[in-house]
């Protein structure tokens, strides 16, 4: 008999399509939420996301009571503090997290402290901390790449100690994703292609680290299309709905593969990149995926052969022989990121950022090894592992 | 307690089974410790003091060392003197005897959920990886491989302590052999 054991959870609603914003003021209804607060940043106001959701709301009576729009790229234990008392002096009785990653994060710690009673988000760090539901919580994604919509995850920086918080509970996923194509129309091309390559890599960590599982694959395999179908198309014609929502719904899907298989090595490189040079995360997925797949190659042969099919169509996977198909997996997202480099110069190795310093490198190698994803790596990393990783991606 | 009932034997000999195992390696991590450069290295980074724990939910047994400094482990048996910092936590005894009768490797049993850490998961990572070469000192190669992601290639230790180590575990493999029904 196989050892084989896996868990798999995800209670999320997902709302998703053409007028899926709309859906919202019955779904809040549902569970009996009449003064919602919305937590977002100043960008998704300026770009102005926030008036379709208003718009949706307050047609059908429900108004929003207020809106916090000053959520920072890096989410402070200050701010989730601030937040609360705002939700608590209005009134409020659910969250709407209209953002990315950061506003997201922001939104499920806010949750925790209007549910859970304090002032001291800091008391309910850690795992498996909280014991009940909380408060109706809703998520708009801006982004196509984080997946946060489906994780029962969140990150929040305590600034008077200098750490990162995190928490994990099943009560911070969200009732409610809400996947509307209008809320990523107007995304830039170099984050559309980063946020796109962060979910890829989601779906292909998921693919082929430890905790893999049927569930998690079939999800996983369906992101891998969606990204390799759309993420071209929607580059060269920014306003192709069809195509935004495709890659919409690929994050969200790469997120739910992700957050019941978790994630390895290009993520270890990544959140150590991140905290070092502070590069975007979805820029550093960029980089090293190609490079970790190589360094795993022999590990993962035969389910990284097997997304070959999903990243270049049945013809190709059928031309290509059984033994060539792990290689031609990294050929494929090689020439993705060459085409991505064409259209909006993302950065293909550390140099072409500009950002990052060679001497850099032993240090990123050592926070990458007590990073937590590198325990579901394939293959067992020591730090002269790591370096050499980080030296191939350098130029 | 139905179960306790019809299958006596098997319960009460996987329980001691993964006592005497926690010893071996309590008593081991302390002995590596003090030779193992590498396993040296992982530790040192660990605070003073740092208390580890290794246990089966909700109160089975465990096993506590101690970071004395310098890299250093010391085993406290299953008595911590002040609570713990990290503790990785086994769901259930099953899962427990799984990992340390080297059936299902360390890093697998993460990657299964068969047990949950408490604490602050880069230390989980470096006392996985201290873990993971405890391992492959004290089993033969062929075991080890199985319970480890990679062997490593530069294993040097004194011959005395590694056969030691094995006697510790012929000793507990002996047992459950012994009572196994
Ligand atoms: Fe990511």
């Amino acid at each position: 008999m196989t050892n084989k054991y896996y868990e798999f959870f995800c209670p999320v609603k997902v709302i998703a399509g053409k007028a899926a914003l709309e859906h919202m003021p019955y779904e809040l209804a549902g569970l009996a939420a009449k003064r919602p607060m919305i937590i977002t940043d100043k960008g998704v106001r300026a770009a102005g996301l926030l008036e379709p959701v208003i718009a949706a709301c307050e047609e059908s009576g429900l108004e929003i009571v207020t809106i916090y729009d000053d959520v920072p790229p890096d989410s402070s234990t200050s701010v989730v503090r601030d937040i609360a008392g705002v939700y608590r002096s209005e009134k409020c009785d659910s969250i709407i997290a209209i953002g990315g990653g950061s506003a997201i994060d922001t939104g499920k710690a806010v949750n925790i402290l209007v549910s859970e009673g304090g002032d001291d988000i800091a008391k309910y760090s850690g795992a498996g901390i909280l014991k009940h539901p909380l408060k109706p919580f809703f998520v708009v994604p801006t982004t196509a790449g984080t997946g946060s919509e489906v994780t029962a995850v969140a990150v929040i920086t305590d600034e008077a100690k200098g750490v990162k918080l995190p928490f994990t509970s099943s009560f911070l996923l969200p009732n409610a994703a809400v996947i509307d194509p209008r809320m990523t129309l107007t995304l830039p091309p170099h984050i559309t292609a980063a946020t796109a390559m962060d979910a890829l890599t989601h779906a292909t960590e998921a693919f082929t680290c430890m905790a893999k599982n049927p569930l998690s694959d079939a999800y996983a395999t369906a992101a891998v299309k969606k990204v390799s179908q759309s993420l071209l198309a929607v580059m060269d014609n920014p306003k192709d709905t069809d195509g935004r929502l495709e890659l919409a719904q690929a994050s969200t899907m790469a997120g739910i593969a992700f957050s019941n298989s978790m994630v390895g090595l290009v993520h270890s490189l990544g959140h150590a990149t991140g905290a070092v040079c502070h590069l975007p995360h979805g820029l550093c997925m960029s980089l090293y995926l190609p490079y970790v797949l190589e360094f795993n190659l022999e590990s993962i042969r035969e389910p990284l052969g097997e997304l070959l099919l999903y990243l270049e169509g049945p013809e190709v996977y059928a031309t290509t022989p059984a033994s060539r198909r792990a290689e031609a997996s990294i050929s494929a997202i090689r020439k993705l990121r060459d085409q991505l480099y064409k259209r909006c110069q993302l950065p293909r190795t550390l140099k072409e950022t500009g950002k990052v310093e060679e001497s850099q490198l032993d240090h990123i190698a050592e926070v990458a090894l007590d990073d937590g994803s590198i325990m579901f790596n394939p293959r067992e990393v020591s730090l002269e592992d790591a370096r050499a990783v980080l030296r191939r991606a350098w130029s | 307690m139905l179960a306790k009932r019809i299958q006596p034997m098997i319960f009460h000999a996987r329980r001691l089974y993964v006592e005497l195992m926690f010893q071996v390696m309590g008593r081991a991590l302390q002995a590596v410790s003090e030779v193992d450069s590498e396993v040296k290295e992982e530790a040192q980074v660990l605070p003073e003091g740092f208390l580890f724990e290794m246990m089966v939910m909700p109160n089975g047994p465990s096993m506590i060392v101690e970071h004395t400094g310098l890299g250093r482990f010391r085993y406290h048996g299953d008595n911590a003197p002040r609570p713990v910092d990290l503790s990785i936590q086994f769901k259930h005894i099953a899962h427990a005897f799984l990992v340390l009768s080297f059936q299902e490797k360390t890093s697998v049993a993460f990657a299964n959920d068969r047990m949950l850490v408490d604490g602050d998961v880069s230390y989980a990572v470096r006392m996985t990886r201290v873990l993971n070469r405890l391992e492959s000192f004290i089993l033969p190669k062929l075991v080890a491989e199985r319970a480890v992601k990679e062997y490593p290639q530069n294993l040097h230790l004194p011959e005395k302590l590694v056969s030691a180590a094995r006697i510790y575990l012929k000793v507990a493999t002996n047992f459950v052999e012994t009572v196994r029904p």
